[in-house]
């Protein structure tokens, strides 16, 4: 491993914790690098095969790529569609499509995580390298799960919502 | 992250989405985005930091049941 590709693979190394999983180089050089180190490969493999349920992920292209400011010639919705690929051939239990312009997705790349194929509002905008990765495996294995893995008072608490919440939550990859 | 997906998961009412921060600048910019994670509810930014289930939930339906 050279110097170079070393520092970048320390960069991004696994910080710990069940989903610290991490694309293997920064964004600029990810083209036609592998998709997982091989130790997340066999951790992402044996979380996916312990799913209780199927888990579907639909990746929306957009309509065109819109060039980014520095982003040279990086796909990210092909490069979105790549990782995607890479986690479907890890199991079984996860499958995925490709679609330009989905119902319900409007900002692109991004990736809709439908349990047994149902939208429940699960979303990906962007695409998932570097640490962000371990983010969309975990909405994965969460998914995958037949009963919601959050406290009881959590779900007293959310039982008496009344109105519709879209949280969001602003990440970056390093 | 994995807690607004748990909670998107668990409820009919909350949708989730991570949002790569430097892929969308512009809504980066509208939402103040200084600090990851940070956590915007119904278009209304609330806080940055990883906290607690409880704080978490508390801090999401707070804005509702004020």
């Amino acid at each position: 491993m050279s110097g170079e590709r070393l520092s970048a693979w320390m960069r991004t190394a696994p910080i710990g914790g069940s989903y610290a999983v991490a694309a293997e180089t920064p964004a600029a050089t990810l083209v036609h690098m592998p998709v997982f180190r091989p130790d997340d490969e066999a951790r992402i493999r044996e979380l996916f095969d312990a799913l209780e349920r199927p888990v579907e992920l639909l990746v929306a292209l957009g309509p065109e790529e819109t060039p980014m400011p520095g982003a040279g010639d990086l796909d990210f919705g092909g490069e979105t569609r790549r990782i995607v690929e890479a986690l479907a051939a890890l199991s079984e239990n996860v499958t995925f499509r490709v679609e330009e312009e989905p119902a319900g997705l409007d900002r692109f790349p991004a990736i809709a995580v439908l349990p047994e194929g149902e939208d429940v509002g699960v979303r990906y905008d962007g695409l998932p390298w570097g640490y962000e990765l371990g983010s969309l495996v975990g909405a994965i294995v969460e998914a995958g799960r037949r009963e919601p893995a959050l406290a009881p008072e959590s779900l007293e608490a959310l039982a008496g919502l009344d109105q519709d919440l879209a949280i969001e939550v602003f990440v970056t990859p390093t | 992250m994995l807690l607004a997906y748990k909670i998107a998961l668990a409820s009919p009412r909350v949708r989730a989405a991570a949002i790569e921060a430097t892929e969308f600048p512009r809504l980066a910019e509208e939402m103040e985005v200084w600090a990851v994670p940070r956590i915007v509810v119904n278009g209304v930014p609330q806080w940055d930091g990883a906290v607690r289930e409880r704080v978490f939930v508390e801090r999401i339906l707070a804005p509702v049941f004020e």
